[in-house]
């Protein structure tokens, strides 16, 4: 009995660390040291059991604290971008975490960036963190890097020859990171697992970020049921979801495929009864680590030295305006081919008849079947059913920039100059379980969105969602006569592995050390490197 | 020693506990793709029936971007070429919107699956239609059920009110190719042996004949169409 018992014990064991056992997402920077107002350039591969479709990547400081970060499409296995260190950051060593929302283990790699208006602190010491354990990697042998000089001059052409064998290629899964940067001998860091402190998100990003949040009443401040809760993204054909909240009052959604910074409206109102909700939304994007310990560190001269020409670097590439990245345009999407609210049976642009003062002579004028009134200061708006040849009791749904607003008052005094144009929908429209008694979509001439007031029920949002593609800036062959001091050489984040290939590059005018390295990952999940360093004297 | 065993299991059930919870469920579908429509203004009574089938069926739509939704009430109106479906969450007949779809299937009374395809139709009268699939392939074999509102002989209805309209089939197969476009085909032997050369008709014949295949309506013809492509037979097109 007693050994079954162990027996048993032992097997659940077993299944419980295999259940929280999963490959680790790997991080790769261009460099280790770098000055506030650069770019920081980097890449990651994702597990091949991965299911989101999207990773994060965060700055920490020391004390755990978000200081930026972006969102990058898994694709292949792999993502890259970068993240732009802002000019405020004070110096010190910072945490660069890259997680899914599904992980429970950041992979994080530690980073010192130096402020470059105030340089390294004048106690010449800085903390730290200490106990990590570095990630295993190992150096490839079989991939031979041919070509690179040991010694090169300022702006002296370059060409690296990668040379593949078959087998390894074979083994490899998604495509080889190459970058040649700038090297400091006296600082380089390994990538470690922090543990994740905050609850893990059970909700996949498959394709784009999740945004989550709870309503409550505002009354009880308990947790609302059935209230129905309204995404909206402004745009030429609005993007709009909804989600009807259960007991728990949880609410999710998902923006899918969508690039760069986009605004976005979530706003929510009961279903059955009027009563004042309060929208709460969840920062589940933000995750939490356990930090590692810190330990106090002193700078040698000549890790000062390279802090010193970093920050000289920088600030000659701000003073001659030279971008270090190029973003490329967003991938083009395939969206619904008309709004939600469906294909309007008239189109109305006020503009092309006379000037009108308010939103009740447009209607009277220019709408058909629109009905607006504002009898004893109470506006009221209906829409002519022309299906069945009456006028819809209820208020119809009314969109200003896509945005569905409930107070009639925000539009009464649009005047046509205010209007671009105005969509109507005749018939009683249904998305998913919802019903619309006719739809006016009113677009706005600014497209501002500011005349929708935000509230405890409507919140405006100017939201970062997955980073678009961007290439590092090859030196301009029309600014030769400004210097050129870019730390790095060469970027090539996802490099398709072929049996030879040949990489260009230029030296800038910087001096001292490089660094030729390449990153790639097997179909066994390991991950190897092989590197090379030149001087530029 | 039993004791200290037995609260070791309560302790790894304590953990596998806590991992299940991590785990909260979230609502079934929430991102799935959205349906939209507009309410079924009821049609006019006449002897004869709007639609292909007149009880819901349980089918499945797929919408432009190729995602599906299965489990649906649907309801195929002949007369308007429409999809309808029945939401049960707000007990309304929705017309669903045909840009919206790519195509849809159901499985009728007999148990037979029905395939349709949203295709744009550049003949008489243009524009987006379903067609049913009766075979597929290079050369599909199309089929448009259209019922049509016709005056026919006077005829008392349920409620004794004398009426002169009915609705009839006005059914149109097609041959289609994504490249040559659409042909209008009879179906009977006839018009099936006019898309063979003479050479190929009597190899035709034989098959039909050693299948015991007489084509002399739809499910024959379908029968027949299927057999030759099985036996690599192809029509002039």
């Amino acid at each position: 009995m007693k050994r079954k018992l162990v027996l048993l014990a032992l097997l659940f064991a077993v299944f419980t660390v295999k259940a929280q056992e999963k490959e680790s997402l790997n991080l790769y920077t261009d460099r280790d040291l770098y000055v506030s107002g650069e770019t920081l350039l980097l890449k990651v591969f994702t597990p091949a059991s991965e299911q989101s479709g999207i990773v994060n990547i965060d700055l920490m400081n020391r004390k755990g604290k978000k200081i930026t970060g972006v969102i990058l499409e898994i694709i292949n296995h792999q993502a890259d971008g970068f993240v732009y260190l802002p000019d405020s950051l004070s110096s010190g060593f910072y945490l660069l975490s890259t997680y899914t929302r599904t992980d429970e283990m950041l992979t994080s790699k530690e980073l010192y960036i130096a402020n470059r208006f105030t340089g390294l602190p004048e106690s010449n010491t800085d903390m730290k963190p200490v106990g990590v354990v570095a990630l295993k990697e190992s150096s490839v042998q079989n991939l031979q890097i041919g070509g690179v000089q040991k010694q090169y001059k300022p702006r002296q052409k370059g060409l690296a020859t990668l040379q593949l064998p078959a087998e390894l290629i074979a083994q490899l899964d998604g495509d080889l990171s190459v970058s040649i940067a700038g090297k400091t001998d006296e600082f380089s860091s390994q990538q470690f697992l922090l543990k994740s402190t905050s609850a893990v998100s059970p909700s996949l990003a498959k394709e784009g970020i999740v945004i989550e949040g709870i309503i409550t009443d505002i009354k009880t401040a308990k947790p609302f049921n059935n209230a129905v809760v309204y995404l909206s993204i402004p745009d030429s054909i609005p993007g709009f979801q909804y989600f009807i909240t259960a007991q728990d009052g949880h609410f999710y959604f998902e923006i899918e495929k969508y690039y760069g910074k986009i605004p976005v409206v979530i706003q929510c109102f009961a279903k059955e009864k009027s009563s004042s909700l309060k929208i709460t939304l969840f920062d589940r994007n933000n995750l939490k680590s356990t930090m590692p310990a810190f330990e106090p560190r002193t700078f040698t001269p000549e890790f000062r030295k390279s802090v010193s020409n970093a920050t000289d670097a920088i600030t000659f590439r701000k003073i001659f305006n030279q971008q270090e990245v190029t973003i490329q345009p967003a991938p083009i999407i395939k969206r619904d081919a008309y709004p939600y609210y469906g294909i309007p049976t008239k189109t109305i642009d006020p503009q092309l008849f006379i000037d009108l003062p308010d939103f009740n002579e447009i209607s009277k004028e220019l709408l058909p079947g629109v009905k607006f009134r504002n009898y004893n200061r109470i506006p009221t708006l209906q829409v002519f059913n022309a299906a069945q040849q009456f006028y819809f009791n209820d208020q119809p749904l009314l969109l200003l920039d896509g945005i569905p607003i409930r107070d009639l008052n925000v539009i009464k005094d649009m005047g046509t100059k205010d209007i671009d144009k105005v969509e109507i929908c005749q018939n009683e429209r249904f998305y998913g379980d919802l019903i619309f008694p006719g739809v006016v979509a009113i677009y706005t001439s600014k497209a501002d969105y500011t005349r929708v007031p935000e509230s405890n029920d409507l919140i405006k949002l100017s939201l970062e969602v997955i980073q678009p593609h961007a290439v590092v800036n090859a030196p301009s062959e029309q600014r030769l006569n400004e210097p050129d001091l870019r730390q790095v050489l060469l970027w090539k984040p996802s490099l398709q592995p072929t049996p030879k290939m040949e990489l260009d590059f230029q030296t800038s005018d910087i001096k001292g050390s490089f660094k030729l390295i390449i990153h790639g990952k097997t179909r066994d999940g390991s991950t190897f490197y092989k590197e090379q360093i030149f001087e530029v004297n | 020693m039993a004791n200290r065993i037995l609260y070791i299991v309560f302790i790894f059930g304590l953990l596998a506990a806590t991992s299940l919870k991590a785990q909260e469920k979230l609502p079934k579908k929430w991102t799935a793709e959205k349906i939209k429509g507009t309410r079924r203004i009821p049609y006019a009574s006449y002897s004869g029936s709007p639609f292909l089938n007149d009880k819901f069926a349980t089918g499945e739509i797929e919408f432009q971007d190729g995602s599906k939704m299965d489990s649906l009430g649907l309801r195929y109106s002949t007369y308007r070429d429409e999809l309808i479906y029945y939401n049960t969450a707000i007990s309304a007949h929705i017309i669903i919107d045909k840009i919206s779809l790519n195509g849809f299937s159901f499985t009728d009374e007999s148990g037979k699956k029905r395939i349709f395809r949203r295709q744009y139709y550049n003949g008489f009268f243009p524009g987006e239609r379903y067609f049913e699939v009766l075979s597929d392939g290079d050369i599909a074999l199309l089929v448009y059920r259209q019922v049509v509102l016709q005056v026919c002989p006077p005829y008392n209805d349920n409620s004794g009110v004398i009426k002169d309209m009915s609705y009839q089939e006005a059914y149109n197969y097609y041959l289609y190719n994504s490249k040559k476009g659409y042909e209008l085909i009879r179906i009977n032997k006839n018009s099936l042996l006019s898309k063979f050369d003479k050479l190929t008709q009597k190899s035709v014949k034989k098959i039909l004949r050693k299948n015991k295949v007489l084509v002399n309506d739809e499910q024959s013809f379908v029968i027949a169409w299927n057999l030759l492509k099985e036996n690599g037979i192809t029509v002039n097109f």
